[in-house]
This record gives structure tokens, C-alpha cells and sequence, in this order.
């Protein structure tokens, strides 16, 4: 038989129970890209309409076309200006924050290193909103603690100003560096010890290996990061929006914003700025990937080594209190502010017994707006990363287990969402759904739908960590075993992927409570969540009152943290205990 | 010798696997009688492991049938294939695929929980189960605080505890380190005896292929170079990639100078003036041939042999010491030749000694 009557066989042979699967997959496969595509898609391209519109005003569709609208922003060039320096200044210091820790806690002996680990990672729960909010009792040029303490030594004008854009950089810097700690620690925990004890055998100085062999061995990573978290500033919005718009100084998202919430809005130039915004952030995040998988030499192997530890003997305890310090600064210090804050009617420096109270907690707590957004968004996170769960394992399930064709085009849609900020996603969809046929604008669906989108990269990054983790032979065993597919998901892969589902559970729903960007554009009157609730608070009534509200939304999440883990602690019990 | 069933266990042909454009599997076809071992044997890539999963059901083959005690189970004509959970076979897996969140006793007890065994039953077959790899006392035993041997005798109890008819394996000893494999070597062997399983075996080992085996597939790029018993694989390997890759052989080459075809006899002259005689094992002869000599199967003595035929004078190059055996490189015209035996008589490099090759053991290969 020739290979070209083997070929031909072969084609002819294709089994029709076979085709009729693969009919029937294709199709669910196409749906399901379909749903994701839609979601993902459909705002971006109202979106990308409005940037271009350059017809009569409030006429939807638009009448005309044109790139007016782009040559528009350039009309602005301080937020333009604004945005660079902040976003620079900010990734340098955050940077330097993640660097150093993570110097310090994977190369030297630093003590109580588990401790200090551990507690790099709270930045990120604090969350910036809450920082900014810290911040400002602590920063404002006026009424700023420290600017009270530091007239009250005999000095005038102020130590420090907060609302400036250094001060700005400075708050968005102390929670992004907890993000560039985890991501350039891991670098240097995947780097292979023996690459630089290979240097100094062969007789280089320990500079001369520091110098030739680690720092070029981790430079892609590092680079990685800087990108990564250059992004990443470039489309925050709450620490400008709450330091920054008071004085009337605007960077890019908050101007997005002002344009988009101001009457008459403004859409069409904030859509070409959010657009352009996109864009760029589009390019950063393609950036990333390309450094992080072309250039890097040592996260491939994407094994643990336990790195050369350095002794520093004394200069040890220098190094703690360095990292101590960020801690206290991005951590304890704003959580202790909003605490001293809350308890007094007139926030002020010095504490005096007259100016103490609970008032704040109890209006809060009493005040029915409040109660009602705290249980919208309790409601809405608990149904949110419910349905993000189940829908995040079945698309990262085909997408790294099945062999469907479009897999990788239905990865790609997923992430996409990461790589718009919120906001503008947000105003996509409310410029999307405002001429939507069903009657969904402004009440829960479309928080709902927003939250699952802008949520679904997490999700699906959670999941796939572990489903990467489980060897493929574990479910074909079972299938071998002769166990039917409902069994095998049941016995086997449900319980294996356990923990990634759960962790993936939590995350989404911290990541809804405590959601910002999103919903201050698509809640409603009668859809009104926390923290845009929180936000509106701030400008509006007491900062006192404020303060209250935020620790308490903390309060509510870490409670729900705390009661998960032990929950699900039982379960692991209990299923360990009834095997 | 008649085998206890008439038709095969397992009998796969003309079984092709194809991904996009790539062959991994190209028209391959045996059998495997009912409680004997067969073994794919092959370098990595070969399609042995594919092969392996197409009979598991865990690959789609692109076309060829292939049957399980007289029951076709797949069939690309009939468009028949039967899922590998109804396929009622059983599998050792390379990684073990123990589940790590049960204990060594679910894990043995899976296959037959799904077939609704439980209670007393149950617990008298994965006890029976466990006892063959004399792994009852860790029943309770959280898999995943297993050692790598213990895993893999878990992986075995699980495998066979539903007393399946056939058994597959796939590389199972591949992650064990060198003592311990060859003592698994010989307990999988008794156990597979002992059971009566049959078995299909997928390998890259070539001990462990010789150990084991009833009967021996070698495999390259997805086709079969060669099949037969592990003795005739070894003594008589068909071609130059068998030859070398089952166990150490020396090629030499030439032009065929002498056929006898009723005695099966050929020489060869070499490109330096050696001559050379072997047999053909029925081979076809053409004008130039290649024969397989055995590293062991070569003598090197001071002493001139007694033999009329394959003495030659040799120059020792070198001679290296590998515990049980001595390996010696000898000068043979413009060829280095390798001779493994157990005692060199005190052979050093640069003597003068003689070289032996029995004309039995100098086999023409196939172009």
C-alpha cells in the first residue's frame, strides 16, 4: 500500500458515531466562545464607536464618523502629562519596594523571615482605596496629622503634601509593591543556586558573580515586573480619584470618569481616551508576555530552588526594620489611622476625651443606604464568584484539557478583560447596555455580568494553576478503572481540584466586595454597592463617617475570610476523616 | 505449544495513529496470547506508548482494528470504538497516578467500587489485592505519604485488584531507581505468572523487556523493526537498529564473497581485506551485507583458537574494568571491535591476542 492509498484510507475511515460527537462539540465550542466573545466584546465595541463619533450629540448610532475625537485628547495635555509622572514615578518606587524585599527576604538572613513573608502580602488586601483614604487623614496639607504634629513642633506650612503627585505616586506605590514582591521574589526563588556557585568556583568574586551571573539571570523577570506594574498604574483609579480630583488634578481614568459623570457628559472624548488607554495598555501587557517568555532565562523551569542565603550579621536587624517599614507604611499605619479616625467627631492629631466617640459606627451602621449597599454587595460577590467559579473551571477545563479546536482563541478572549482597566470596561458597558433591547441598565444583571467578566481572568489564573498541577493520568486511571465521566469528576477531579475552586471562590468574592472601577459607573439608584457607595460618602457627608464605613466593609471581609477558612478546613477534615 | 484459548487476547492490526500531519503509528499489527507478556520496545517517540493508549481507548487511532478477547473494540471500517471505561481492562501508569487525596485502600478499591463490589467482598479482594505486593499494613495509609516503591506497588494492586483479563503497562518502572527496578522486574514477572494476566508492556528498557517478556515487539518511527521471543530478538536481530539497540553489537560490513544457500553460510570481504563468515537466517543475499556480532558472543584469547574459520590476530587498544565483566577494544584491520567477556587472561593494552567469532553468531542483517 502506498502512503497516498493510506492517506485516502484513512480520510474515508473518519467513523460517523466519531463525526456526530465532533458535530455536537464543535457546537458547544462555538457557543460557549460565542457567550465569552459577546461578553468581552460587545462593550469594547460600543466603546470603539463612540471614540469615533463625531456626529450630532446624544444621537445613537452615530451620525458621523471621524478621529476628531483622538485629536481631542491631545487638547488636554496636563492629564496626559499628569498620568506619565504619577505612573512613572509610582512603578520606580513600587519597584524599589519590591525589590529590596524581596532581596532581603530570598537572599539574606533577615529574621523572622516566614513572618515578614506572609505579612508583604497584606498591602494587597488593604487594598489602595483604603490606603488613599489613610493617607489623607495622615497627608493632607491642612488637616493632615502629620502636618498637625509637624506645626505643632514650631514649623509652618506643611511636612508633607498627599494630594500632591508625588504623594499621589507615593500611596499608589506602598500597595503595588506588594504585588512587585511576589512577582520578583518568585524569580529569584526559581533561580538555581548553582549557576552562581558555578561562577565562584570557576574563582570570579562574589561582585564579580553578583555582577555577571544574578543580576542578568533575574533582569528579564525584574523587567517583567516593571512592566507588569507599569500597566497596572496606568489604569488605577482610586488613589487619584480620592487624592487627586478635590484639588482638581486629573489623571487619565479620573478624567475618563469626570467626563462620563459630568453633565453634560462628554462621552465621545472620554470613549477615545479610554480607548487610547486600552490601547497602550494592550501593548504593555503584549510587552510583558514577550519579555517574560522570550527573554527569560529562569522561570522556565518553573521549579523552586532554595536560593544562598547571605549572611549580614548585624546589618540583618538594619534589614528587617527596612522591611518593616514598608509593612508599617502600606499596612498597619493605615488601618491604625482609620481606626483613630473613626472613633473621634472632628478627626485631629491629638486625641483628647471630649472629641472621642462611636457615633460614626453607629450612624453607619444605621443609616439604611449603607445596610442596604453592604448587603448588595455581599449578595452580589456570594452570586458572583458562585457562578465565576463554575464557569472559570469549565473554561479553563477545556482549555487546558480538552482538544477541542479554538481552545486558544477562547484562552485569549478570557484574559482579555485583564488587560482593560475596569473603569473603562464599565463605561463600555454602560454605553452598551443603554441601548440594549432587554431593560437591564442600572439594576443588578448588569453589575452582575460586569463583575463576571472583569473577574473571569482571576478566576480562570486560579483554576489553571491547579488544573496544570494535576497529572492527566489521574483521571485516565480512573477511566481505565472503567469509571464513567459523572463518577471520574466526582471521585477524582473534583476533589483534586478542590482547593484551586475554593481559593478561586474567595478571591472573587473579596475582589466584588471590595470592587470600585466598575460599579461607580453601572450602579443604579436601586443597585447601590459599598465602595463607590464608601467613595460617594467621602465627598459628600464626614470623612469621620467614611472611615467607619471602610473599616467596617474591612471588618465584613475579613470575617467572611476567616469563616471561609475555617469552613473549608472542616470540609478538608471531614473528607480526610470519612476516607 | 497450544495456548489455553484459541484466539488471542489482544490482537491489533494495521493500526495507525496519525496527529495532523505527523505518523506516530503507522499500520502495526499483533497479538498477544491469553496469560502472556508482550512488550513494545523502542527508543522514546517510537509510537510504543501510543500504541499502548490506542488499546487503552485513551488515544483515537486513525485506522486499524483492534480486539480484546475476540470482542473488537475498536474498528475505524465499523466505526466502532468503544470507550475506554467499557473497554474492561486495566492500566499501570507511568506516573502511578496515585490519587493523592485517598488512602492506599480507595485507591485499590476504585476499580471495584465501580463495579459495585462492597462490604465483605470488597475488603477480601483489596486485602488479597495488597497482599500480593505485600502492601497490607499500609491500607490506611494516606496515598500521598507514600515512597515511590510503595506507590508503584500500590499502582500494581490497584491495577489487578478487579481481576481484570488484561493488563497494560506503560513505563511502570521507568521512575524507580536502578536497584529497585530490577527487583520489580522480577516480582511484576512472577506476579503476571502467577495471575495469569495477560499483558501488554511498554518499555524503552531493554533488560527489562528480555526479563519479562513472552514475546518482544521492537519498535522505531512508529513501525515494527522486529518481532519474536526475547532469545530470537536478542541472538538473531533483524536489522543494524535492532542489532545495536537490544544489547551492545558489533556491525561489520562488506562485500558477499561466498553464499551457500542450502547451508544458510555467507562471507563477507571487507573494504581492508578481511574476510568474514556468518549465516543468513534465511535472509535474502545481495552484494554487499552486514553481519551482527554480539560483544559477548566475540572470544579473545593469547592462544590461536582451534577453529578453521573467524581467527584473526588483533591488537588490544584498550581494555576497561566494569566489575563483573572486562570490555576490550581490539584492532581488527581498520575496525575497532568490542568484546565483553569475564576474564581477559591478563590481556593488556597494546598485547598481541587472538580474536574468535563463531560464524553461529555472525548474523546477516537485512538492508
Amino acid at each position: 500500500m502506498s502512503s497516498g492509498e493510506r492517506k485516502e484510507l484513512a480520510d474515508r475511515e473518519l467513523p460517523d458515531a466519531q463525526s456526530r460527537i465532533k458535530l455536537f462539540e464543535t457546537v458547544a465550542m462555538a457557543t460557549i466562545v460565542a457567550v465569552v466573545a459577546s461578553v468581552v466584546l460587545y462593550p469594547l465595541y460600543f466603546l470603539l464607536q463612540a471614540s469615533f463619533d463625531v456626529g450630532l450629540p446624544d444621537v445613537r448610532p452615530p451620525t458621523a464618523y471621524g478621529t476628531a475625537n483622538y485629536a481631542k485628547v491631545f487638547d488636554y495635555p496636563q492629564i496626559i502629562w499628569n498620568t506619565l509622572v504619577v505612573t512613572f514615578v509610582s512603578t520606580v518606587m513600587a519597584l524599589l519596594f519590591g525589590f529590596v524585599s524581596a532581596w532581603v527576604l530570598t537572599r539574606t538572613n533577615v529574621p523572622f523571615k516566614r513572618t515578614l513573608d506572609q505579612l508583604m502580602t497584606v498591602p494587597y488586601y488593604v487594598t489602595p482605596l483604603l490606603g488613599a483614604l489613610a493617607w489623607s487623614f495622615l497627608g493632607a496639607p491642612e488637616s493632615g496629622f502629620v502636618n498637625q504634629i509637624w506645626r505643632k513642633l514650631g514649623f509652618a506650612g506643611h511636612l508633607i503634601d498627599i494630594t500632591s503627585p508625588m504623594g499621589i505616586a507615593w500611596v499608589m506605590a506602598l500597595f503595588e509593591g506588594s504585588v512587585a514582591y511576589v512577582m520578583i521574589s518568585a524569580v529569584m526563588q526559581s533561580m538555581d543556586p548553582a549557576l552562581e556557585e558555578a561562577s565562584q568556583v570557576m574563582g570570579a568574586s562574589r561582585w564579580r558573580t553578583m555582577w555577571r551571573v544574578t543580576l542578568p539571570l533575574v533582569a528579564p523577570g525584574v523587567l517583567g515586573a516593571a512592566i507588569f506594574v507599569f500597566a497596572e498604574m496606568l489604569g488605577s483609579f482610586s488613589v487619584a480619584l480620592v487624592l487627586g480630583t478635590p484639588a482638581r488634578f486629573y489623571v487619565i481614568t479620573t478624567a475618563i470618569y469626570h467626563f462620563v459623570s459630568q453633565y453634560p457628559p462628554r462621552i465621545p472624548l472620554a470613549a477615545a481616551m479610554g480607548v487610547s488607554l486600552f490601547f497602550v495598555m494592550v501593548m504593555m501587557l503584549w510587552l510583558y508576555r514577550w519579555v517574560t517568555t522570550r527573554k527569560s532565562y529562569v522561570t522556565v523551569s518553573g521549579k523552586a530552588f532554595r536560593p544562598r542565603v547571605i549572611d549580614m550579621g548585624r546589618l540583618r536587624w538594619a534589614l528587617f526594620a527596612l522591611v518593616a517599614f514598608y509593612v508599617a507604611m502600606s499596612a498597619l499605619l493605615p488601618v491604625a489611622t482609620l481606626v483613630f479616625a473613626a472613633v473621634q467627631k472632628l478627626a485631629v492629631a491629638f486625641p483628647a476625651a471630649s472629641n472621642f466617640t462611636f457615633d460614626n459606627f453607629r450612624q453607619a451602621l444605621s443609616i439604611n443606604a449603607v445596610r442596604t449597599a453592604m448587603w448588595n454587595s455581599l449578595a452580589l460577590a456570594f452570586v458572583t464568584a458562585t457562578i465565576g467559579v463554575l464557569v472559570t473551571g469549565l473554561l479553563s477545563w477545556i482549555i487546558l484539557r480538552s482538544k477541542l479546536p479554538g481552545r486558544g482563541a477562547l484562552e485569549y478572549l478570557a484574559m482579555f478583560p485583564q488587560a482593560v482597566p475596569r473603569l473603562v470596561f464599565a463605561f463600555g458597558m454602560m454605553w452598551a447596555w443603554l441601548v440594549f433591547p432587554l431593560p437591564v441598565y442600572g439594576t443588578f444583571w448588569v453589575l452582575l455580568i460586569a463583575y463576571l467578566t472583569v473577574f473571569m481572568p482571576l478566576g480562570l489564573r486560579t483554576i489553571s494553576g491547579v488544573v496544570l498541577q494535576l497529572d492527566r493520568s489521574l483521571d485516565e486511571c480512573g477511566q481505565v478503572c472503567g469509571a464513567s465521566w459523572g463518577y471520574r469528576m466526582r471521585t477524582i477531579t473534583i476533589p483534586l481540584l478542590r482547593p484551586g475552586l475554593l481559593a478561586a471562590w474567595l478571591l472573587i468574592f473579596v475582589a466584588s466586595v471590595r470592587e470600585l472601577g466598575a460599579s461607580i459607573l453601572l450602579m443604579g439608584s436601586d443597585s447601590k454597592v459599598m465602595t463607590p457607595a464608601i467613595v460617594e460618602a467621602w465627598f459628600s457627608s464626614s470623612s469621620e463617617l467614611t472611615a467607619a464605613m471602610a473599616l467596617i466593609q474591612t471588618a465584613v471581609i475579613a470575617t467572611t475570610m476567616v469563616v471561609f477558612g475555617l469552613f473549608t478546613r472542616r470540609i478538608a477534615h471531614h473528607g480526610a476523616a470519612a476516607q | 505449544m497450544s495456548s489455553p484459548q484459541a484466539t488471542p487476547a489482544i490482537e491489533v492490526e494495521d493500526l495507525s495513529i496519525r496527529y495532523g500531519n505527523v505518523t506516530a503509528v503507522e499500520t502495526v499489527s499483533f497479538a498477544v496470547e491469553a496469560g502472556r507478556q508482550l512488550t513494545l520496545l523502542g527508543p522514546s517517540g517510537c509510537g510504543k506508548t501510543s500504541t499502548l493508549r490506542a488499546v487503552a481507548g485513551l488515544e483515537t487511532p486513525t485506522s486499524g482494528r483492534i480486539k480484546i478477547g475476540g470482542r473488537l473494540i475498536y474498528d475505524s471500517k465499523a466505526r466502532l470504538n468503544v470507550p475506554a471505561e467499557q473497554r474492561g481492562m486495566s492500566m499501570v501508569f507511568q506516573s502511578y497516578a496515585i490519587w493523592p487525596h485517598m488512602t492506599v485502600f480507595d485507591n485499590v478499591a476504585y476499580g471495584l467500587r465501580v463495579r459495585k463490589e462492597s462490604g465483605v467482598a470488597l475488603r477480601e479482594k483489596v486485602d488479597y489485592a495488597l497482599g500480593l505486593v505485600q502492601m497490607r499494613p499500609f491500607a490506611d495509609r494516606n496515598a500521598s505519604a507514600l515512597s515511590g516503591g510503595q506507590q508503584q506497588r500500590v499502582a500494581l494492586a490497584r491495577a489487578v485488584a478487579f481481576s481484570p483479563s488484561v493488563l497494560l503497562f506503560d513505563e511502570p518502572l521507568s521512575n524507580l531507581d536502578a536497584k529497585l527496578r530490577s527487583e520489580m522486574r522480577i516480582e511484576l514477572r512472577e506476579l503476571q505468572r502467577r495471575l495469569g494476566v495477560t499483558s501488554l508492556y511498554v518499555t524503552h528498557d531493554l533488560e527489562e523487556a528480555l526479563a519479562m517478556s513472552d514475546h518482544i515487539v521492537v519498535m522505531r518511527s512508529g513501525v515494527i523493526e522486529q518481532s519474536g521471543t526475547p532469545g530470537e530478538i536478542y541472538d538473531y536481530p533483524r536489522t543494524s537498529f535492532v542489532a545495536d539497540f537490544v544489547g551492545s553489537a558489533n556491525l561489520i560490513s562488506g562485500m558477499v564473497v561466498g553464499h551457500n544457500a542450502a547451508g544458510q553460510t555467507v562471507t563477507l570481504e571487507t573494504s581492508d581485506g578481511q574476510k568474514i563468515h556468518g549465516i543468513t537466517r534465511g535472509r535474502t543475499v545481495h552484494g554487499k551485507g552486514t553481519l551482527s556480532l554480539r560483544t559477548v558472543h566475540l572470544k579473545l584469547a593469547k592462544d590461536r583458537a582451534p577453529a578453521s574459520q573467524n581467527v584473526w590476530p588483533v591488537t588490544v587498544v584498550r581494555s576497561i574494568f566494569l566489575g563483573d565483566i572486562k570490555q576490550v577494544h581490539v584492532q581488527w584491520g581498520t575496525q575497532e571491535l568490542v568484546v565483553r567477556q569475564i576474564s581477559t587472561d591478563g590481556i593488556a593494552a597494546g598485547d598481541e591476542a587472538y580474536l574468535f567469532a563463531d560464524p553461529m553468531h555472525c548474523i546477516l542483517l537485512e538492508q
